[in-house]
């Protein structure tokens, strides 16, 4: 799995201009971020790079720069985000209720030392959010767990982007969990026991004769671990992963951890409940770096099309692995976001006003009428006591939405 | 000091005292030798499924719970009688799209079954005979042990459910009620006896074989339990 890794690597440090030649080993983390801006503004965008990036050592290293590639491996255009929500978007729904229970006690899911009225503002988003894209989408189901998902997004990219990339994987990514019923979830789960079983066969025969099923991994599964990991930055590492893989690549993941603890699970008492027990909780100390290389491992081993033949997996079709593959050819021909910007304005000029400018500032007054003391307090005394430099710089995290300059306290 | 219903009261307050001081908790050696019973805890979303589970398996409120995503599993070894009962709590998603797909195999050889609404909402009792009747249809037979429990009781300004209201329809399907609290501490002994009352009921199923649920039922419960108790808090 090592070379596996590796390969990808030099394929990635091939292309890359600088001319500076650099594999897995001392691809250090100036040089990973060197490498990821370059293909930022490669016209169009190296989306290999940015692929290869997200999965291998340390992801893509910072939220910054996971606000720009992010939105490049769902192929989204950041000067062209869809508008907040208006009130009108929580009127009428019928996951409404459930949606807005699932926020309210969502609390573990924000940083410890936000301030609770922060953490209000960004719970209400949480809730617009969502419904925004329900009502998009009225094919698309809510899910309890789906709420952990959009928190991940929120949190690193703000609002507007949020809404975007939801869209994005609610259609692809997570369509089979969004169904009406949980029939096709539970087909993505039954990938999970012939992987096993191709690597450890007395561990599969384990699971089997103690009937444990595998609603275990389904809180890993339909929140890509944002629900059971207690370490943000983890699961920040697992989206970085995950945005930029096939979607069973959850699924893989689950494989190495079950693998990696098989140890103890062949010690437990052969009962559903003890092993439902053991494995449902994840130990917060797992060596992500090493699981995430063996499940790329894995895929390339045992690919979904080689499962597939096993006759459990056969008789249904799952929407997230059939849509995949135009998907990602769709996000192969993405100009890099100076282009985009430039093209959005020309676009623009003829109306009164450019459209980024004509949202930000719908935006903010937004945010000012909602009276939210704490960010005015906060924009006035940075222009106060720290100048005009970091002034700007907090701008610049305007320019992506009022959320992420929220983040910024 | 709030009202639970009169029918149940004899067996209130005998768990409550006297069990409760002989409750250990699990972890602890020879697990082996407990006979094991599987309790499931079904109803609305936001009822307070898992608080109570975790009041009575961890001790505690759970302050802050979060949506239950599946199933959880929790336990806890009672002592009833000089005999070591393991308790194994599978506390499930409220949403009904996991029931309908992922819950069944849980229903699959329970042994009790908890029901829970939320006192201060109507609308999570009226969907309590949908999850009666979901229930047998899972073929969870009428020997299987049954309670309804409405939770929240602290919040009395706010109750939407009557008392009366929830006994006609736990006296319909023949099932006990309680009315408790996960978050109020003093009510921390009743929901022990609400988990033992299924424990006892259990343990005298398989060596009484009673027929269940039934007035004489009741009766002859308390009766054993009588014989057994040797102080009561009234
Ligand atoms: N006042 C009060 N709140 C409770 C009680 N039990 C649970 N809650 C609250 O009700 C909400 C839902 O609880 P939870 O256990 O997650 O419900 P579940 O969806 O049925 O598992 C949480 O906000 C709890 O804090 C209670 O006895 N009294
Ligand atoms: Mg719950």
């Amino acid at each position: 799995m090592r070379k596996f890794k590796r390969k990808k690597l030099n394929r990635g440090a091939v292309v890359n201009e600088n001319g500076s030649v650099t594999t897995d080993a001392d691809c250090g983390r100036k040089q990973k971020l060197a490498i990821i801006h370059q293909a930022l503004i490669r016209d169009p965008v190296d989306i290999e790079i940015l692929r290869n990036s997200s999965a291998s050592k340390g992801g893509l290293l910072t939220d910054e720069m996971r606000r720009k590639v992010w939105p490049k491996l769902l192929n989204i255009n950041v000067y062209n985000l869809p508008h907040k929500p208006g009130r009108d978007v929580r009127e009428n729904h019928k996951d409404y209720n459930q949606v807005v229970l699932d926020v309210r006690r969502s609390m573990k899911r924000f940083p410890k030392g936000m301030p609770a009225a922060e953490r209000a503002v960004l719970q209400e988003q949480l809730i617009d959010i969502i419904l925004e894209v329900l009502k998009r989408n009225p094919q698309l189901h809510y899910y309890q767990g789906y709420h952990d998902v959009a928190v991940t997004l929120l949190l690193v990219v703000g609002e507007r982007m949020a809404i975007a990339m939801l869209d994005t994987l609610s259609n692809f990514h997570l369509r089979d969990f969004m169904d009406p019923t949980m029939d096709s979830t539970k087909h993505i789960l039954n990938y999970l026991m012939p992987i096993l079983q191709q690597v450890d066969e007395e561990l599969h025969d384990f699971m089997i004769r103690a009937e444990v099923g595998t609603i275990f991994a389904l809180s890993w599964l339909i929140t890509w671990y944002g629900h059971v990991l207690s370490e943000f930055k983890h699961t920040l590492r697992l989206y970085d992963f995950f945005l930029a893989s096939h979607p069973l690549m959850p699924i893989y993941l689950a494989a190495t951890i079950v693998l990696h603890r098989a140890k103890e699970v062949k010690q437990t008492e052969c009962d559903m409940a003890m092993v439902h027990h053991l494995l449902s909780h994840i130990p917060q100390d797992l060596p992500y770096e090493v699981l995430i290389s063996q499940a790329q491992a894995l895929f390339s081993q045992y690919p979904p099309p080689l499962l597939a033949k096993q006759a459990a997996l056969q008789s249904r079709k799952s929407l997230s692995i059939s849509t995949f593959q135009a998907f990602q050819l769709s996000t192969l021909h993405q100009r890099p976001d100076v282009v985009l910007q430039r093209l959005t304005r020309a676009q623009d000029s003829t109306t009164s006003r450019h459209g980024l400018e004509a949202a930000l500032s719908r935006d903010r007054s937004q945010l000012w009428q909602r009276g939210n003391r704490m960010v005015k307090m906060a924009v006035w005394g940075l222009s106060a006591t720290l100048g005009a430099a970091v002034f700007a710089v907090a701008q610049t995290a305007m320019d992506w939405g009022p959320d992420v300059f929220l983040q910024l306290f | 000091f709030h009202q639970f219903p009169l029918k149940h009261i004899s067996l209130l307050y005998f768990f409550s005292e006297n069990d409760s001081l002989e409750l250990f908790s699990s972890l602890e050696n020879d697990n082996k030798q407990a006979r094991t019973f599987k309790i499931i805890v079904i109803g609305d979303s936001n009822v307070g499924k898992t608080c109570l589970t975790y009041r009575f398996c961890g001790g505690s409120f759970l302050k802050n719970p979060e949506a239950t995503i599946g199933v959880d599993f929790r336990e806890r070894t009672v002592q009833l009688d000089g005999e070591r009962i393991k308790l194994q709590i599978w506390d499930t998603a409220g949403q009904e799209r996991f029931r309908k797909s992922m819950v069944e195999h849980y229903y699959r050889s329970v042994h009790a079954v908890l029901f829970v609404y939320d006192m201060t909402s109507l609308l999570s009792f009226e969907s309590i005979p949908e999850w009666i009747s979901e229930c047998s249809r899972h073929s969870v037979g009428p020997l299987v042990p049954q309670v309804l429990v409405g939770n929240k009781c602290d919040l009395r300004e706010s109750c939407q459910v009557p008392t009366s209201a929830a006994q006609s329809l736990a006296d319909s399907h023949n099932i006990p009620l309680f009315e408790t609290s996960a978050k109020d501490p003093s009510e921390k002994e009743h929901i022990d006896a609400i988990f033992l009352t299924l424990a006892y009921r259990l343990k005298s199923n398989k060596t009484l074989r009673l027929k269940q649920p039934s007035e004489s039922s009741l009766r002859e419960m308390r009766d054993q339990q009588e014989q057994d108790a040797t102080s009561c808090r009234c």
